[in-house]
């Protein structure tokens, strides 16, 4: 790299620390408490694991001069907000000042994003949900055809005539975002929702074009995408002209979309978990809790929960729909992380440390003596089923939206 | 990790999915589905874990889950049935792709 372009480059991230008002973390008083919350750290308890030394090594640029921000630093602060954090937020909430620690640390991969070296596993899928959609590449037509053969199966199961899945259905009441994988490869919780909302009489549809409740420009923490992609998933609401957008059970998608874009959502947007309990709340469905008689517990999804606020009512959708819900402990905004937010479950030099830190994930589970665990987050849902064969705990794993289908009395 | 499956030494990525994909036999399909819990792999799940190899072969991608259902006649709940990690976790691992792009 030239003297002139490492110059610029060392512009472009200071630039990036100022625009996030970073310095804010100059206020850190060195406690140390973070560790104590962030279970990559409880599982290797070395400094550079620590939340506040993750967070020091972004802010800490502006100490810098521009020749000490070579590729070594820069491999060394990539693996840091990479490979050390899933941008759980668990820290934040007992920093003994109030620090928005995690926060700081995705200003890293801000900074990184900025300088071209957004780690390709995740820069792929963000291209494809600029250029296609949809992170996969899903086709308008794939999408359609699969929604008629889901369609088909959820009748023939459900016995009801009348349930559908519909496209592009102009004037819906909501429009329904689907993690793409949901219509490629894991099709069975589409028709556990489509047969809720069946059961519910609501009026919905997919979209063909920006159907994707994920976001990869929030991952990559290039706010610029993440603003775009948002921009592309409301403008079909508007093309639609729906009421109310609902959104798949994704944790970081819940994030995004209710609040975290960048863009102010132009429709009311919940997830489908808020929905469920209202259906349920409101007597637009019922349930047979027996149909769920096994014990069940309940992963909080980290960007559902601790950022985004949705804590009260899964567990209220979950007590009416399984026969014995039992909490793991601690939970809530409390809860560990599963291990796999952030990407890291997409990055392959990460799957020792996010194997390894969820040990305590583990031991919450098994403690919970469920042989269900149920989680509204397909990311969390690939991770729990590695842990489950990891750590040999025997459970199922399930979304929540499967366990309110299986309940279903029509 | 690294196997030796059939006198050749397979390696796989951390999640388990070929880094070779072309090393592939049904030997290494054998290995994998063991170590998946699936004990014998059955006629079924030879169809299956084929008509998976053979798309990914002619379209350098993983099909999607209602092809494969729809071409074998077999039902969403059968295909987690045959391969309870799913079908790209499951039996796209079996049939010795590499890890598909994205959120699987
Ligand atoms: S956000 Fe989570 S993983 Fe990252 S430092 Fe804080 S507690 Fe640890
Ligand atoms: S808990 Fe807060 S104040 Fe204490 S070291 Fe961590 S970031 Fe700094």
């Amino acid at each position: 790299m030239s003297e002139r372009e490492s110059e610029r480059n060392f512009q472009k991230m200071l630039q990036v620390l100022r625009d996030h008002q970073s310095v804010h973390f100059e206020a850190c008083v060195r406690c140390g408490l973070c560790g104590k919350s962030c279970h990559v750290y409880l599982s290797d308890p070395s400094v550079e694991n620590l939340p506040v030394t993750k967070a020091q090594k972004v802010v800490g640029l502006q100490r810098k001069k521009s020749e000490e921000v070579d590729e070594k630093f820069l491999l060394s602060l990539q693996e840091s907000v990479y490979g050390r954090c899933t941008g759980c937020g668990r820290c934040n909430l007992n920093c003994s000042i109030g620090l928005n620690i995690a926060s700081i640390i995705r200003v890293g991969r801000t900074i990184l994003s900025a300088l071209g070296r957004t780690p390709e596993k995740l820069l792929r899928p963000l291209k494809n949900q600029l250029e296609y959609g949809n992170q996969m590449m899903v086709s308008a037509d794939e999408m359609r055809e699969t929604a008629t053969w889901i369609a088909s199966d959820l009748r023939l199961e459900s016995g009801q005539e009348s349930f559908d899945i519909p496209i592009d259905k102009e004037g819906a009441r909501i429009l329904y975002l689907v993690n793409p994988r949901e219509i490629k490869f894991a099709p069975l919780s589409l028709m556990a929702a489509a047969g809720v909302f069946g059961a519910a009489k609501e009026s919905w549809t997919l979209a063909s074009r920006f159907f994707d409740v994920t976001n990869f420009g929030f991952i990559a923490g290039d706010d610029e995408s993440m603003k775009q992609v948002a921009e592309a998933v409301f403008s079909e609401g508007k093309r639609l002209g729906v009421r109310e957008v609902i959104l798949s059970e994704c944790g970081h998608g819940a994030r995004v979309f209710k609040w975290d874009s960048g863009v102010a959502s132009p429709l009311p947007t919940k997830s489908i978990i808020e929905l469920l309990d209202l259906y349920i709340e409101q007597g637009r469905v019922r349930l047979d809790k027996k149909k769920n008689a096994a014990r069940v517990t309940l992963h909080d999804p980290c960007n559902l929960v601790r950022w985004s606020g949705v804590s009260e009512a899964q567990r209220r959708v979950l007590r009416e729909a399984c026969a014995d819900f039992k909490e793991m402990i601690p939970n809530r905004a409390q809860n560990y992380c599963c291990g796999g937010g952030g990407g890291m479950q997409l990055l392959q030099e990460c799957s020792e440390v996010r194997l390894r830190s969820a040990e305590i994930k583990a031991n919450q589970i098994r403690s919970s003596g469920a042989k269900v665990v149920a989680t509204p987050c397909h990311t969390c849902i690939d991770q729990l089923t590695e842990l489950n064969k990891k750590y040999q705990l025997k459970v199922e794993i399930s979304t929540v939206t499967e366990l309110v289908y299986n309940a279903l009395l029509y | 990790m690294k196997l030796v499956i059939a006198d050749k030494s397979i390696e796989f990525d951390h999640d388990g999915f070929m880094l070779d994909p072309s090393l592939w036999s049904d030997e290494v399909a054998l290995v994998i589905a063991k170590e998946d819990g699936i004990e014998e792999m059955s006629e079924e799940h030879w169809k299956v874990v084929r008509f998976i190899r053979h798309y990914w072969l002619e379209h350098d991608m993983a099909p999607a889950v209602r092809l494969v259902c729809q071409e074998l006649g077999v039902g969403v709940r059968q295909l987690y049935k045959l391969f309870t990690l799913g079908p790209a976790r499951g039996a796209c691992r079996v049939a010795g792709l590499s890890k598909p792009d994205g959120c699987v």
